[in-house]
């Protein structure tokens, strides 16, 4: 055949030049799954799954949490059957108290959230509703495209901050008492440094804000947006539609079996749309609030897995099937066995 | 006929290139056929199939999250994740896995590709592209998209993340969840491939650091352009321990069925390349070469189709 033999004669060799990558001959480590892999891999992550669940299972059980929903024991019982009424009508007396008992020992800092249900703040139409450079600079005043029909005022002028994230804002107030004296609420600190430095001006005053149709709290106009910490914590959109908000901090520390009585000013209008109003108390450990599910499914999972570990243990030793035997190749196995295997 | 064929290969020499210029394949020297073939040909098959379905796999994964997540937000269109995030999840964090998966990976080396020629067979017979493997592959990915989902919403639910107290928004719960999805797509590939060279090590944990540097710079870039994203990793996810551990759950947790199918899978029925491996691994080649050299008897289905083809030409020639 020519070429085949004439190789070796021709002068100058059209041999590509050998290097491991073109020869894809390069050093490799070769993961097969053999039984001991699979049963140190699954004893391996039950052994770190499982002290992991139970410690973060234990510092979900020392946050003390208190969840009172209000929203409906606050309506005075002659409006229990026209909650919206009650809530729209400005003369009616909006003030309710709530008592509840701690119980346990609640260290300081107690973070105080309101909790709102069905609030979907997470809607497309809702988030779009802002804009980002209106509320970072006074110069962007007039930065008003995206907030429609919360833009500007019939006189056609810009409503600081506008859109419908910062008309609706949440605009109940709480005042706590325990033993007869006030306790004191920190509102300092509440919104992300990142936000208060950067995406809020020190330059931006509130103008023409709730004028017309009232959607939630109305903002004082000396105080420049930076410091609305408020409306720095409603505007971070929240992910779900069940969330919690950080009201303040209580700074001293509530001993068990304590009343705590709040006056709660009951303004905001969640029944045209079925939601729900909360207000929690939590204490916080180093993994956060109170949440089981992570320490418990740690747990699961680490247990599944040392159970699957024992599965294979006694199937390896009960079952042992001698390796390389072709009768278990697929193309095989639909036929009797031939001969000769 | 080059043109005709489904594959034509031809061999370029002293007649001239003529052939080469119209075929698919050329090589030097007839000898190479045999290494085109059985090697070569083996490996592109299995490179480009399991290519195929881990592409399926990775998209299914991604692309169901933002579903579920619609459903939480009454299917108002708003998606769970930044629109950069989503942008780049192809082009950087996941493509350079599947690049390494379609141009390096072996499950067998060449030596041991020639020495059992009946490898070759997982081709001819479509074993590693047929509907239960891609629909399994592809339920894979939908069942990887409910755990990341749900295990995450329900770790990071609404209570506070962070020891300073403040509670979960929806910049927190995007970067939570998208950093999972990175996490087990590229994990998911680790598992699949078996040959570990340093590139496949430098894209696939590369692509996973590509995600952390890339949420450094985007957040440090201003917030009229960076939106949700600004300081996300910095300031509020990486100092909470929550974030890191839910990371560590729902990864393990969606890797682990695979896992276990592969485990049972390499013990109860394994494929020839599975085999060979082993054999390999274990060092006695002897009990595998001898058996096919032993039996010069053809696979029981090509058997029967060479049987039908038999009885079809007696008829015609009837």
């Amino acid at each position: 055949m020519p070429g085949s033999d004439s190789t070796a004669h021709r002068s100058k060799s059209r041999r590509p030049k050998y290097s491991q990558f073109s020869q894809q001959e390069l050093p490799a480590f070769k993961l097969i799954l053999t039984p001991g892999y699979v049963i140190s891999t699954f004893i391996v992550v039950g052994l770190i799954f499982v002290p992991i669940g139970l410690i973060s299972l234990f510092a979900s059980e020392t946050v003390v949490e208190i969840v009172d929903q209000y929203d409906n024991e606050c309506i005075p019982k002659d409006f229990r059957d026209n909650k919206v009424e009650f809530i729209k009508n400005k003369q009616t007396n909006k003030s309710c108290t709530r008592t509840f008992t701690v119980p346990k020992q609640m260290k300081s800092p107690i973070f105080i959230y309101y909790q709102l249900e069905n609030f979907y703040q997470n809607h497309r139409r809702y988030v779009k509703s802002r804009s980002d450079k209106q509320l970072q600079s006074k110069k962007n005043a007039a930065h008003i495209r995206e907030c429609k029909p919360m833009g500007e005022t019939d006189n056609k002028d810009p409503i600081i901050p506008c859109g419908l994230i910062a008309w609706s804002l949440f605009n109940d107030t709480y005042g706590f008492s325990v033993k007869g004296k006030d306790l004191k609420v920190n509102k300092r600190d509440i919104a992300w440094g990142s936000d208060k430095n950067y995406k809020f001006g020190a330059d931006v005053f509130p103008k023409n804000f709730q004028v017309g149709d009232v959607g939630g709290k109305s903002l004082n106009s000396s105080i420049p947006l930076s410091e609305q910490e408020d409306l720095i914590v409603w505007m971070r959109t929240a992910a779900l539609s069940t969330f919690r908000k950080l009201y303040g901090k209580i700074e001293d520390d509530l001993q068990a079996n304590d009343v705590i009585t709040v006056v709660v000013e009951n303004n905001y209008n969640t029944y045209d749309f079925k939601g729900t109003k909360s207000l929690v108390l939590s204490t916080t450990s180093w993994i956060g609030g109170k949440n089981d599910f992570l320490g418990v499914t740690f747990i699961t999972i680490g247990g599944i897995c040392l159970f699957l570990a024992i599965t294979f243990i006694l199937l390896y030793v009960i079952k042992p099937r001698p390796l390389g035997d072709p009768s278990y190749l697929s193309w095989n196995r639909n036929s009797t066995p031939t001969p000769g295997r | 006929m080059l043109q005709e064929a489904d594959i034509g290969v031809g061999i370029s020499g002293v007649e001239g290139m003529q052939a080469v210029m119209s075929s698919d394949y050329a090589i030097a020297q007839f000898r190479f056929l045999e290494r085109l073939l059985l090697v070569h040909g083996h490996w592109c098959y299995r490179r480009i199939s399991m290519m195929i379905c881990y592409f399926f796999y990775k998209n299914l994964t991604f692309g169901f999250t933002l579903f579920w997540y619609e459903a939480y937000a009454s299917f108002s269109g708003r998606p769970a994740y930044n629109d950069w995030y989503m942008s780049c999840y192809n082009v950087f964090f996941t493509s350079l896995p599947v690049i390494a998966l379609g141009v390096f990976d072996q499950d067998v080396s060449a030596r041991l590709c020639l020495k059992y020629p009946l490898l070759y067979q997982e081709g001819v017979q479509n074993i590693l592209f047929s509907w239960p493997r891609i629909l399994g592959w592809m339920s894979n990915g939908v069942l990887s998209a409910i755990i990341i989902f749900f295990f995450t919403t329900n770790s990071i639910f609404n209570q506070a993340f962070r020891k300073d107290g403040h509670a979960v928004d929806y910049e927190v719960l995007g970067v939570a969840m998208y950093s999972s999805v990175v996490w087990a797509v590229n994990c998911q590939m680790a598992l699949s491939i078996n040959y570990f060279t340093w590139i496949q090590h430098f894209f696939i944990w590369g692509s996973i650091a590509l995600w952390y540097i890339f949420l450094v710079v985007y957040g440090s870039l201003p917030p009229t352009f960076s939106t949700t994203a600004y300081k996300v990793l910095v300031e509020a996810c990486a100092p909470s321990i929550l974030y890191w551990l839910t990371t560590l759950l729902v990864v393990v947790s969606t890797l682990l069925p695979y896992f276990l199918y592969r485990a049972f899978q390499t013990r109860f029925r394994p494929m020839y390349h599975d085999l060979i491996q082993r054999q390999r691994l274990e060092g006695s080649e002897t009990e595998i070469s001898s058996q096919t050299e032993v039996s010069s008897e053809l696979p029981a289905q090509v058997e029967i189709k060479m049987q039908h083809l038999k009885a079809n030409l007696r008829q015609r020639n009837q």
